[in-house]
């Protein structure tokens, strides 16, 4: 039963979604598409951005996890006050993000001045590509996973304790399998997520072919650069949709099958 | 020497003095076990029983008090022995089988996990074997969603056993499965119990769960203790108005002999035909409801009903739908009237009556 005055916004709220990126396959140049796509100037960049979202992926399931465990089995106001403070760089605008990072870790900043010292520059590396795409994918993963777990409650884990299984494996086969679907959920979340990050990136580790230079920002380079075609940066950005539409896919069906 | 005495002169095998003040709710408790004994846990809802086995399973902890098993200290002041180190198995009103793990696998959890340690491959056939004594050949590879409630409420059974407990606590295992399922599931839980010799707590509401199951009664109340003995002997004589309420039935505790059971005084009652094996000389009881018994002053001439006995009236008091008449014979049978036929058949104290109770009315079970 849905009242039919709802079908109204719910088509300009489709439309909005949907009109842009069917705009944006009008305006491919499909015959120069595979010259534009096997270039070294789409290639490297696709290279450096599913590397570097994977490491920070990885990075992502290896501290989220723990941390939405701690979240989700605290007290109620430690609990309050932990989503809180990693809820902040979800609603942040990356670019400040990224001189945040800058502030920490960037020259003179409170801890680079000491990394300097020691002979580590992050700043402007493949290193704080991935460290700019983990500080906003982080978020994603922790609410996902901690929303779960709290969903999933104590209940078997309990269970699991009084047949004589230690806190370990209680968590490693109890815990984490219950929490799967949350877990592929935030997982895939946070990859598109730092598949897709520009603005911390670009502040914090530049726009240096080969190093930094991941798929947004060569697609900006192309928009912005020559000025004289844009073609380059639609390639580019169909290339990101299309590997986004892989994912989902892939992910839907591993999905359907853990399920039946 | 009185009978908990000499319990404890024997050596106990759970010992447990509790103590815990949670808002204005206060509760203390001193329980003991003795090995392969059964105890149920009665009491009306919010006296407290859920928070005991909390306590004793390690699931939450007292403000002050001493629990040990078998000798070995799990709570004293400065000491708190996890849950997974207690041997102190649970098992609830749900099953809370592992939703991700096939049946067979969540028993084989218990045995890599429990006493047993057994490596995984061996846990999986020995699994199956425990699925076997529940009665679930066959069903090792379902889901737990794929099972019936009654079935995962099996496999939780297996699982809780499986894992070797010294002591089982059963908190309500029959409350959330429906009148057809919970009688075999009470056999099979009186079953395993005594075939594995695991000493157990039942916390339960229901009178038939400490007939068929228990060895002794404990009455929780308000966070206390408040009556404890043989099963028979509280339920007899019920010393507050949960017990009595609860033993609003009339319950004959004797031998079974050809399908029927034997009272104490040698009354033969027979019963509605039931899956318990009546045919063996066994402990057993039978339960009818007083609203089943029907009084008259004549012996009954229509011969349907296959329970008729003499008696005298030794009691008549008020009770929940209209009069309770007692009447003499061990143990004594209570039957409810309403006021106006006992006033029709003139009854007052000593009056002999013969009283009846249809053998479709009378529920049987072994001990």
């Amino acid at each position: 039963m849905i009242p039919r005055l709802l079908y109204l916004p719910a088509s300009i709220g489709l439309a909005l979604l949907v009109l842009p990126l069917a705009a944006l396959l009008v305006k491919v140049d499909w015959p120069g598409l595979p010259a534009l796509l096997l270039s070294p100037e789409a290639l490297q960049p696709l290279g450096l951005s599913l590397a570097t979202a994977s490491v920070s992926t990885v990075l992502c399931l290896l501290l989220g996890v723990p941390l939405a465990v701690v979240i989700a089995r605290s007290r109620p106001r430690t609990a309050g006050l932990l989503r809180a403070l990693v809820t902040v760089p979800l609603v942040l605008p990356p670019l400040v993000g990224g001189i945040a990072l800058l502030s920490l870790l960037g020259r003179g900043g409170v801890l680079g001045s000491t990394l300097e010292l020691a002979g580590l520059r992050i700043p402007f590396t493949t290193a704080a590509v991935v460290i700019a795409q983990t500080f906003v994918a982080l978020p994603f993963l922790v609410i996902a996973v901690e929303g779960a777990l709290r969903t999933a409650g104590i209940r078997y884990e309990r269970v699991a304790a009084t047949l004589g299984a230690g806190r370990g494996t209680v968590f490693a086969r109890i815990t984490l399998p219950l929490v799967a679907p949350g877990l592929l959920a935030g997982t895939v979340l946070s990859f598109a997520r730092a598949l897709g990050e520009f603005g911390a990136t670009a502040l914090f580790a530049g726009n240096q072919a080969g190093v930094t230079r991941t798929m947004p920002l060569a697609i900006y380079t192309a928009f912005n650069g020559s000025g004289v075609t844009t073609d380059q940066a639609v390639a580019l950005s169909l290339l990101l949709i299309a590997v986004a539409v892989i994912i989902l896919v892939l992910v839907g069906t591993r999905r359907a099958s853990v399920l039946s | 020497m009185t009978p908990a005495l000499w319990k404890s002169a024997v050596n106990a095998l759970l010992e447990a003095n509790l103590q815990l003040t949670r808002g204005s709710f206060t509760l203390d408790v001193q329980l003991t076990l003795v090995p392969g004994e059964v105890l149920a846990l009665l009491g009306p809802n919010g006296s407290g029983k859920s928070t005991v086995l909390d306590l004793l399973a390690g699931l939450a902890t007292p403000s002050s008090g001493t629990v040990s098993l078998d000798g070995a200290t799990l709570v004293a002041p400065g000491r708190f022995v996890a849950p997974e180190k207690r041997a102190i198995g649970l098992l609830g009103q749900e099953p809370l089988l592992f939703p991700h793990l096939s049946a067979r696998a969540n028993v084989a959890f218990a045995l890599h996990v429990g006493e047993a340690q057994l490596p995984t491959a061996q846990a999986q056939k020995q699994a199956d074997r425990w699925l076997d004594r529940v009665g679930l050949q066959g069903f090792g590879d379902r889901k737990p969603g794929a099972l019936s409630g009654g079935q995962q409420q099996r496999v939780a059974l297996a699982r809780a056993l499986a894992a070797g407990p010294r002591v089982l606590l059963l908190d309500e295992p029959m409350a959330a499965l429906d009148a057809e399922t919970a009688p075999f599931m009470r056999q099979l839980i009186r079953e395993q119990l005594a075939e594995t010799g695991t000493s157990a707590i039942i916390v339960t509401h229901d009178i038939v769960d400490a007939v068929v199951l228990a060895d002794r009664v404990a009455v929780l109340h308000n966070g206390a203790l408040i009556d404890e003995g043989a099963t028979a002997e509280v339920l007899a004589a019920p010393r507050n108005p949960f017990v009595a309420a609860l033993a609003g039935v009339n319950l004959v505790v004797g031998t079974a002999q050809n399908g029927a059971i034997v009272a104490p005084d040698g009354r033969i009652f027979w019963v509605r035909p039931t899956d318990a094996d009546l045919t063996q000389a066994t402990p057993a009881a039978a339960v009818f409801r007083p609203a089943s018994v029907v009084v008259q002053t004549e012996r009954p001439r229509n011969a349907s009903p296959r329970n008729v006995w003499s008696a005298r009236v030794t009691g008549i008091e008020p009770g929940n739908g209209g009069v309770r008449l007692r009447t003499s014979g061990d143990p004594e049978i209570i039957a409810e009237l309403t006021p106006a036929a006992v006033a029709d058949l003139g009854l007052q104290l000593g009056s002999p009556v013969w009283l009846s109770v249809k053998a479709t009315d009378v529920s049987a079970y072994r001990r």
